[in-house]
């Protein structure tokens, strides 16, 4: 009888004979899956998270960033229940787990004290800009300065979700935004302001042709396409306008596959040293400052 | 079946049930596409392709029929039910049906089967109809609700939905074509539901339907009762979340249960060249199905939608 762990590691045909990569060729990328939602579940988030390692098995991922710590989406300040039973997790499972908290610039004090808590004096490291916020503030509002200082004096890898959704309403590029949700070219006009911060475009603006535009004059700006449709020729795109260094990976499982996300890197033309920066170089190199200084060991 | 097998097993069905264009015999591939196919491996029927532009970007593998078709049998894909972007907007809906049958037969190195399609919207639809069957001899047609301003529980529909079904004809219901964020902001797309498909699938359970990028307009309930009630078909060309196909088989989306759909129901679409081929191959190796349920999914579930005329 197959153990579970011997189902989920193996394929009952050879991937490669369907022109997609074997789970060694996976493997031999180093994918680090940098929009990790395995704990999004506000029931059971350890359980979730657990059923998702299977699929993160499978699929060869090196290490995965869970990106919602610390609150939830809705209310990225308010503690939930398993803070503690996470940062244990983060702990005993740091050689393949890391975490990047949640934070609201309506409330820059309060986000730096979760920092502080959470980075500083915790496991996590990293920022997030969830989808929107209570007081409609973006991510270029000036109330962010002081976040974003924050988070380069600690080294943390700053990620901002972004969207331009052109349909809806009302009828114009962004018009059926939620409130505070941040557009790429509001990341634009944040890292003008901080031309020495890398910061992360999360989900290549949505609209990733729109979005493209809107950072690639940004050189300290790069692009993540997790979280929409695979869209054939998008990584193409990104890499003629923004180069193979400016884009980072992610797999926004379990509400999306790494079927989806995977197929977007592969579907570019790209070298293979191309691929194993998307996958995981880039983001190793923003990350690398932190984990060092953590005392963890990391090879970019 | 072993390749071979089942590369001729394929052709022959399709060959009896479309003659709208030459198709290969078994080991007919010129030799470069055939090194391609490494290994005894099951091939796979792609049933939901798009010829032609897409009205809204230049798509990678879309400029050209040939580069589409080399990109699809890079990824062991030997046949693939091809409709046409064109679909969304001409009113001349014969010129559309006609450009696909010759794309598929000048350009499809036979393994394109055209589906054409009928918009009840525009008056004589009833003719491209007759058209697509008996001139065109397409085994199914294709529409885009969506676009095409089609009402599943308008009486046009119904009366389409009879029409092509008393033809013996395969009718696919595309639900989205993108994400409704995505759309172009001068695009209004119309709303759709594919619950009236209930009773007219009870009322004629011998129709064949497939519902292809159909997620977005289907909550759980009403694919339980799909399931349960009726013998749709789907694919899987925009099935989302972590091992997705497998969970769908197992009724056990994330976070919630839901009634288990047999894998004769799943067929393989890659909605290509929109989205990449690679997404719905490697929505097939995310799961931890057996070669059983792949083969099933790959070709023998479509080989047998086509021969249930």
């Amino acid at each position: 009888m197959q153990s579970d762990i011997e189902r989920y590691e193996q394929f009952a045909l050879d991937p490669t004979a369907y022109g997609v990569p074997d789970r060694e060729e996976l493997v031999g990328y180093r994918i680090w899956d940098t929009h990790y939602h395995g704990f999004w579940n506000y029931t059971d988030p350890i359980k979730q998270h657990q059923e998702m390692m299977q699929y993160v098995r499978r699929m060869g991922i090196e290490r995965i960033l869970a990106i919602d710590l610390g609150g939830t989406l809705q209310r990225p300040l308010i503690a939930t229940p398993f803070g503690d039973p996470i940062k244990a997790l983060l702990e005993k499972e740091k050689d393949h787990l890391s975490g990047i908290i949640t934070i609201d610039p309506g409330y820059p004090d309060q986000s730096c004290e979760k920092m502080t808590e959470w980075i500083a004096n915790g496991p996590c490291v990293g920022i997030k800009y969830v989808g929107g916020n209570q007081l409609g503030v973006t991510c270029q509002h000036p109330n962010n300065d002081q976040i974003i200082r924050y988070a380069a004096e600690l080294g943390a890898v700053i990620y901002i979700h972004t969207w331009i959704k052109t349909g809806g309403d009302p009828r114009h590029p962004g018009g059926a935004n939620l409130k505070g949700e941040s557009t790429p070219m509001d990341v634009a006009v944040l890292a003008k302001r901080f031309p020495d911060i890398s910061l992360i475009c999360g989900h290549a603006g949505g609209d990733w042709e729109l979005g493209i535009r809107a950072i690639r004059s940004c050189e300290n700006v790069l692009l993540e396409f997790s979280g929409a449709d695979p869209q054939s020729g998008s990584v193409d795109l990104a890499v003629k306008e923004l180069g193979a260094d400016r884009i980072v990976w992610g797999g926004h499982g379990p509400s999306r596959s790494y079927a989806t996300e995977l197929a977007k890197v592969l579907d570019a033309s790209l070298s293979h040293d191309d691929r194993m920066k998307i996958f995981g170089r880039n983001y190793r190199r923003l990350a690398e400052s932190i984990f060092r200084k953590k005392g963890w060991s990391i090879t970019v | 079946m072993d390749r071979r097998k089942f590369i001729s097993h394929s052709l022959q069905t399709t060959a009896a049930l479309a003659l709208s264009g030459p198709v290969l015999a078994a080991g007919q591939h010129p030799e470069h596409e055939t090194a391609l196919l490494r290994g005894d491996e099951p091939e796979i029927i792609d049933t939901n392709i798009n010829l032609f532009e897409w009205p809204f970007r230049t798509l990678k593998y879309g400029t050209s029929t040939r580069s589409l078709i080399e990109k699809l049998r890079r990824h062991r894909i030997t046949q693939a039910w091809a409709g046409s972007f064109e679909a969304l907007f001409s009113k001349n809906i014969d010129l559309v049906n006609s450009r696909l049958v010759e794309a598929c037969q000048k350009d499809g190195k036979g393994m394109l089967i055209p589906f054409g399609t009928v918009n009840p919207s525009w008056p004589d639809w009833e003719e491209d109809l007759r058209r697509c069957h008996e001139v065109h001899r397409m085994v199914g047609i294709r529409i885009y609700p969506i676009y095409q301003m089609i009402d599943l529980s308008d009486p046009l529909f119904t009366k389409l939905f009879h029409a092509v079904s008393e033809r013996g004809m395969i009718l696919q219901i595309v639900g989205d074509l993108e994400d409704a964020r995505h759309l172009h902001p001068i695009v209004e797309v119309r709303p759709m539901s594919f619950e009236p498909l209930l009773a007219l699938l009870k009322e004629r359970p011998q129709a064949r339907v497939q519902l292809l990028h159909w997620n977005g307009r289907m909550g759980q309930k009403l694919l339980n009762q799909l399931v349960q009630e009726t013998s749709v078909s789907l694919d899987i060309s925009r099935l989302e979340s972590n091992g997705a196909v497998g969970r769908l088989i197992e009724g056990k989306p994330w976070g919630g249960s839901a009634t288990p759909v047999p894998v004769d129901r799943i067929l393989f679409g890659s909605h290509a060249p929109y989205f990449p081929v690679e997404a719905a191959v490697l929505r097939l190796f995310e799961s931890p199905l057996t070669r059983e349920q792949m083969t099933a999914i790959m070709h023998r579930n479509a080989e047998n939608f086509l021969k249930k005329s």
